[in-house]
């Protein structure tokens, strides 16, 4: 059995990664990034609601609920250019006093933005906070916020404060890192429990059960995503129809029971420490690889190498796509509504994407940087005989990249 | 049965609620309601798609077009698609907001529609709106879909009742649990693994359980501190099947001793509150009359709402002490159902927290968990 990733790193040299990450620091050090890019932007005060961008902005962590139920009481952040701490609007439940660093006084009840009154209320508190005329940015609004005329929206739309996060977070700090890889070592320690439960018999929400509880014991703040444990078809004509005429994944888990000899294309991720890990292996039921599988996973593994090969600071996504596109003799081997790669941080999917339809001439111009974290996922389809498809996680350097998971491939 | 495919919701619920939708339109002159809330989409098109947690920023996820009732849906693939979607209404997952403006622009009328509806934006996407509909304003549709969706059908009901079925059954294991030691953390996973194990691998909310801080009323003790006997542990089991929340909150103590005085005063308290909230969940009475309850028993309003719509995701009515003024516009109507909250707490002791699911019928308060209070008295 090939062990995973660090098998194939580099030589070990010095680390990006320290050991353990300075919280205190990290918050600090994000805020401030925060607030260059308002001043790059000329924004005077910037307005964040989606639960990520509030968790970026504040430091802040709570146990991510149901989109639905997440409305209920939408926690709002509000970063001034000329304050240091960011000022939190939620209830206790999330921003207990003594388990935040915020000051005191920079926290205050939740506003309930859906609604006329609880938008009053928040600007009543806005107008004390930024003075008339500021420039303010948000990320996202209520229709509610958009028809309070006092600060917001008195000048016609505000400006786009989610591209100050986008910006922010683009590149990790050391203690960011280390945040990230513990909680991408909480999901593998997980899905090493699961994995020994896969077998003929087994329904799938019965990993997911076996899944929820091993995240949480291991130290999971919460579970980001519906996991994923996809019964492949052989053939692509089995599978749903799709838009793009290519494959159907990620497919929603029911209680199907797994059979031997089923190939299963896995996607998970979890929230530890703010951050969104990911997860992505193939198995196969209750027996090993035959010979066809082997070549395939051979072949990925070709990919996959040609793609580190070039993956370095520098190098641009289309170099990527590039390498890619070369070892898997001339296709994209990715799934063309995904991507070859993307970033990961506090969401589960973020820039820097590399090989997305956003288009060739983006890749070209999308340089990476020490620091950026890339999830590599390449994807190789053999048509009569499913295929096979990896994630891998790593952290681009000026030399090259180093691995942030570590998982074997068994049984491949 | 267990469910083995990925099916859309039932053709008769779907239809039923989609009509809804479509005649609210209608009354208010929507021409176009674009939605990015997954449960408003989930309303509508009867879909299931993949659940992530958190807030989402508002994207076109679903569209429906008052003429027609045609639905265009953002499904890269048509499994769980009901059959009346056809592929052509279908648009795939992209980076590209180019994309997303060449699905928008097929909706049939979209260059000629005066009126866009949308239950959120954000920059980006205002940008969108205004070059896929240019003869259109665009509308709050919030109010629309939180009006007809805070009213239930029979069969919205039932969905309801069987996801709050499942989340005590969920939390039935995890108070089996329960004992010197345990940590909170501990039983959020027991939680999750028994509610995905029964076959719903989606909760409403993974704040499952917590203990209530014995100095601040809204505070709590870590996720990872060892409970000891006599400890209360307050648990919100809250799980998403077939869409709809079911939601439970319960309040139990560790080890097998006996409630001390001030837990027992604390559920009389308690006891005597649900009294006063559930005569208060009358057809036609204002929401205030949940607020004045906490006073009529003498207890300080609770640091979370005390009622809350269930349904699918956001749902009407939010009744909240920290809104007085939206819970005096809000009216209680026949077939709303209402995750209702009875919180006491008392220096030193801490809180006993209940959440139970309420129907607001002719008759009175249908309560949709299985009686709840006698399992208050047990504890008593």
């Amino acid at each position: 059995m090939p062990a995973g990733l660090m098998a194939s790193a580099p030589a070990a040299g010095s680390t990006l990664i320290p050991p353990e990450a300075d919280l205190a620091r990290m918050r600090h050090q994000r805020v401030e990034r925060i607030r260059d890019a308002m001043h790059a932007q000329g924004l005077d005060a910037l307005v964040l609601l989606g639960n990520t961008n509030v968790v970026y902005a504040t430091g802040v962590v709570w146990p991510l609920a149901d989109s639905g139920r997440a409305a209920f009481e939408q926690p709002v952040a509000v970063v001034l250019a000329d304050d240091a701490w960011p000022h939190l609007f939620s209830s206790m439940s999330v921003a207990d006093p003594e388990r935040s660093d915020l000051p005191p006084d920079h926290l205050h009840g939740p506003v309930f933005l859906d609604f006329d009154q609880g938008v009053a209320r928040f600007t009543a508190h806005l107008a004390e906070l930024v003075p008339a005329g500021a420039a303010v940015g948000i990320d996202e609004w209520t229709n509610a916020l958009r028809r309070d005329r006092s600060l917001l929206f008195g000048a016609g739309d505000p400006a786009d404060g989610g591209r100050v996060i986008s910006r922010a977070k683009l590149v990790k700090t050391p203690d960011e890192l280390a945040c990230m890889r513990e909680g991408l070592r909480i999901t593998e320690s997980a899905i090493a429990e699961v994995q020994t439960g896969v077998a003929p018999g087994v329904r799938q929400t019965e990993l997911t059960a076996t899944f929820l509880r091993c995240i949480f014991e291991a130290g999971a703040d919460a579970n980001v995503l519906d996991p994923i444990w996809q019964v492949m078809p052989p053939r692509l004509a089995d599978g749903p129809w799709t838009t793009t005429g290519d494959l159907a994944c990620p497919l929603l888990s029911t209680e199907r029971v797994l059979v031997e000899g089923d190939v299963l294309w896995v996607d998970t991720g979890i929230s530890a420490g703010g951050f969104h890990s990911d997860f992505g292996r193939t198995w196969i039921v209750g027996r090993g690889p035959d010979a066809r599988q082997r070549a395939q996973f051979e072949r990925w593994q070709a990919i996959m190498a040609a793609v580190l090969d070039v993956t370095r600071a520098g190098s641009t996504a289309a170099d990527l796509t590039a390498a890619a596109v070369d070892a898997a003799g001339g296709v994209k081997p990715w799934m063309p509504h995904f991507y070859l790669g993307h970033g990961l941080g506090i969401d589960s999917a973020e820039m820097p994407y590399v090989g997305s339809d956003i288009g060739e001439a983006f890749d070209a111009g999308l340089v990476l940087t020490e620091g950026m974290v890339l999830v590599l996922e390449p994807v190789v389809w053999d048509d009569g005989a499913a295929g096979y498809r990896s994630e891998e996680v790593l952290v681009v350097t000026d030399d090259g990249w180093e691995p942030m998971t570590d998982y074997p491939y068994d049984p491949f | 049965m267990p469910r083995t495919e990925v099916q859309p919701d039932e053709r008769s619920l779907r239809r039923a609620r989609r009509e809804r939708v479509l005649a609210a339109m209608a009354a208010e002159g929507v021409d176009v309601l674009v939605m990015g809330r997954e449960a408003n989409a989930r309303y509508v098109s009867g879909a299931p798609r993949l659940w992530t947690a958190g807030s989402r920023a508002f994207g076109p996820g679903c569209v429906l077009v008052r003429e027609s009732g045609a639905v265009h849906l953002l499904s890269t693939w048509d499994e769980g698609v009901p059959e009346e979607i056809p592929h052509e209404n279908l648009y795939g997952i992209s980076f590209n907001a180019a994309n997303f403006l060449d699905a928008l622009q097929r909706v049939e009328g979209a260059a000629s529609v005066r009126t866009v509806a949308t239950d959120g934006l954000t920059p980006s996407a205002a940008q969108l709106l205004a070059r896929s509909f240019p003869s259109a304003d665009l509308v709050d549709g919030e109010p629309l879909l939180r009006r007809v969706r805070a009213v239930k059908t029979p069969e919205e009901v039932e969905a309801v009742r069987a996801s709050v079925r499942l989340a005590e059954h969920a939390l039935s294991e995890a108070v089996a649990a329960l004992g010197p030691g345990v940590t909170a953390r501990r039983l959020t996973g027991v939680f999750l693994e028994a509610m995905a194990a029964a076959g719903v691998t989606t909760p409403a909310s993974q704040d499952v359980a917590w203990v209530p801080s014995r100095v601040h009323p809204g505070r709590r003790g870590g996720r990872d501190e060892p409970l000891e006997s006599g400890d209360l542990v307050a648990f919100g089991a809250g799980v998403i099947a077939s869409g709809y929340a079911g939601e439970v909150g319960r309040t139990k103590r560790i080890g097998e001793g006996e409630a001390d005085e001030a837990e027992r005063a604390l559920r009389r308290d308690q006891d005597a509150l649900w009294g006063r909230l559930l005569g208060a969940c009358r057809p036609g009475a204002t929401a205030t009359g949940l607020l004045d309850a906490y006073d009529a028993v003498g207890l300080a309003p609770p640091p979370v709402p005390v009622a809350r719509g269930l349904g699918l995701g956001f749902d009407l009515p939010l009744v909240t002490h920290a809104l007085p003024e939206l819970a005096a516009e809000q009216r209680l109507e026949e077939g709303m159902v209402l995750a209702l909250t009875a919180f006491v707490w008392k220096e030193g002791r801490g809180a006993v927290y209940g959440q139970e699911p309420v129907l607001v019928t002719p008759s009175g308060p249908e309560l949709l968990s299985t009686d709840p209070f006698q399992e208050a008295r047990s504890q008593a």
